[in-house]
């Protein structure tokens, strides 16, 4: 097998994300010539139809398909650390049932015939409403979790997990119920923003997403080696004068806030975060530094790759991206298995 | 003078007494060894003692209580080896030990050449240069108690606490890192705290060993004055016999007691083959 070094597999994986780069900005629905892409790129396009298709659609596109397979993997993986187990993900956590419940009551605020009965209602447009209501949701699962762990089963990680899986169930049921007693038409429309898709990317969206994503992880750098410290447990962490309950409390909100920013916007994304993180620490190695960089690099390429994937499988239609991670994320673990039972 | 004190400790949990007016003193440089029976309140004591616990008013270190001290300055002063270490993914043994540099790093601080000097001495120092590279759950037992030793090293605190640090170790290395913390308490003025089940091991390296029973000091003092026999009877409730040991061989640093315990029940002996 081939042996190569650290730093040549860290090459490795910042052509990997150029490269992912460069490949989704070919794909499209619209034909751009090499020759036309290039003119986009370095100079101006030599069509204005074109200059609209590359900068308004698929550039903010792929870039924020990078950043949101970036800030789930590292959400993932700093999840996973702080409560020590591979496991965790933002799933686990709640976060998308909670978004999922914000989606489904903005249905039948904004989007039934309900809502023309409440005179007091701003007219806001669902598309807009939709997201925000989301973005609500998923604070609301992970301050939920946070007070259950807190309050009422305190701060032991496999509680943390297990309050996570109760709150995720609870708000799903929730979210359910309003479903099946909603209008069916924007049930639909809920149940296929929560299969995750990138379709609906705007340039603004990039620009609320990029500073989410850059401070998240410019923190979670800064507070690695402390990260690492809680991997030898708690009280080994708080007699190396780690404040463990703040630093938990802090990571969570990022990831919550990273999650939420994500989630609302592109819907369910599954197993990105799960996946992700366990390959960078297969192969690149564990420590908290490593793992958000890696899952950076990885996980931004991966969305990406899959995007492209999302957008060519099927002429004239777009699957969900959902669908594709979670069929892609199932089939890595069942390797990953197979592979560790050997 | 006394570096480390207790005065009238107590710990109660659920109705239960576990440590009751617990009053102890250790000087700089000296090797205290706390023996007792299981459930005598050993591992809850050395938790007070390293302020694992929230406000500890009744300890003091320096002449300060440890709960005035900050949880950075508490682990530059304070390293702690404790009996239970579950890692989860697959940390080397160089990233554990390098965990003993985090109290004195800032968020921004860089990882120097110094550092690595340091790190790979402490891992030389226990005798594991050769597994640096190795994780640590594939160590054993014995070798993951000498990685969080070199941990401690790592630390650069005044005063060491460990909670049966030879538990797992063959003779070989009890004797090595029972030297290994002596040596650093007696040249370096570096105060050890440690729980010991092995009493000869204690007589052998303890400055001062304090006998706990039922969470309260039966006695305390040098080995010599608290190893007696009626006290071990009682506390570990099984007859003993306490000699003292003069021998004019030098080659050996050896123990001026030996404890031998007489269990009054005995293994039935194995059936006879038909």
């Amino acid at each position: 097998m081939l042996h190569i070094n650290q730093s040549q597999k860290w090459l490795l994986l910042l052509g990997l994300g150029i490269a992912s780069f460069c490949i989704a900005l070919f794909f499209g629905a619209a034909d751009l010539s090499p020759t036309a892409l290039y003119q986009c790129l370095f100079s101006t396009c030599e069509q204005p139809v074109n200059q609209l298709i590359f900068w308004e659609v698929r550039a903010p596109r792929v870039f924020v398909g990078f950043l949101v397979g970036a800030g789930l993997a590292v959400a993932g993986a700093t999840l996973q650390n702080v409560t020590r187990n591979g496991l965790a993900d933002p799933y686990l956590f709640g976060v998308v049932s909670g978004a999922g419940l914000g989606a489904s009551i903005s249905t039948l605020l904004f989007d039934s015939p309900f809502a023309q009965t409440i005179s007091w209602m701003p007219d806001i447009s669902f598309s807009l409403a939709l997201p925000f209501s989301a973005f609500l949701g998923a604070l609301f699962s992970v301050v939920l979790v946070q007070i259950l762990v807190a309050k009422t089963f305190g701060s032991r990680t496999e509680h943390m997990l297990l309050a996570g899986v109760a709150v995720s169930f609870m708000l799903s049921a929730a979210a359910n119920l309003i479903l099946f007693l909603g209008e069916p038409f924007a049930a639909t429309k809920v149940i296929f923003w929560l299969m995750g898709s990138l379709a609906r990317v705007e340039v603004w969206y990039a620009w609320v997403m990029l500073p989410v994503v850059l401070i998240s992880v410019g923190l979670l750098l800064l507070f690695g080696p402390q990260m690492d410290a809680l991997l030898l447990g708690d009280e080994s962490a708080k007699t190396l004068g780690v404040r463990v309950t703040h630093l938990r409390i802090m990571s969570l909100a990022i990831c919550a806030a990273l999650t939420a920013c994500i989630v609302s916007y592109c819907g369910g994304i599954g197993f990105v975060g799960l996946m992700i993180p366990h390959i960078v620490r297969n192969w690149l190695g564990v420590t908290s530094r490593v793992v958000i960089i890696g899952s950076v690099l990885l996980g931004g390429s991966f969305m990406v790759i899959v995007d492209v994937v999302a957008r060519v499988a099927i002429p004239e239609q777009e699957i969900p991206i959902g669908i594709i991670t979670s069929a892609i994320g199932s089939l890595f673990f069942l390797l990953a298995m197979k592979h560790k039972s050997r | 003078m006394s570096q480390l004190v207790a005065q009238d400790l107590n710990l109660q949990i659920d109705q239960n007494l576990i440590l009751d007016r617990i009053n102890l003193s250790v000087t700089a440089g000296q090797v205290l060894g706390i023996l007792g029976p299981n459930g005598a309140g050993k591992t809850s004591l050395l938790k007070m003692l390293s302020g694992q616990t929230d406000s500890q008013s009744q300890v003091t270190w320096k002449q300060r209580p440890l709960n005035q001290y900050s949880s950075s300055e508490l682990a530059k002063q304070i390293a702690v080896v404790n009996q239970m270490h579950d890692s989860v993914f697959a940390l080397n043994l160089y990233q554990i030990v390098q965990m003993g540099l985090l109290p004195h790093k800032t968020l921004l601080s860089r990882h120097t050449s110094e550092d690595d000097k340091a790190i790979s001495l402490a891992i030389d120092r226990v005798g594991l240069s050769a597994k640096s590279q190795q994780t640590f759950s594939s160590l054993s037992g014995g070798e993951q108690q000498r990685g969080l030793i070199a941990r401690a090293l790592v630390q650069q605190a005044s005063l060491i606490i460990l909670d049966e640090p030879v538990n797992h170790l063959d003779v070989y290395y009890q004797h090595q890192i029972l030297t290994l913390l002596a040596g650093l308490a007696h040249q370096f003025d570096i105060t050890v705290v440690m729980s010991l089940h092995d009493l000869n091991l204690a007589a052998e390296y303890c400055d001062q060993i304090c006998l706990l029973n039922q969470g309260r000091v039966e006695s305390m003092g040098a080995p010599i004055d608290v190893l007696k026999a009626p006290d071990l009877e009682r506390v570990f409730g099984m007859p003993c016999k306490v000699s003292e040991i003069h021998s004019q061989d030098t080659r050996y640093h050896h123990s001026p007691l030996q404890v031998s315990f007489y269990p009054p029940f005995r293994p039935k002996p194995p059936k006879a083959n038909a």
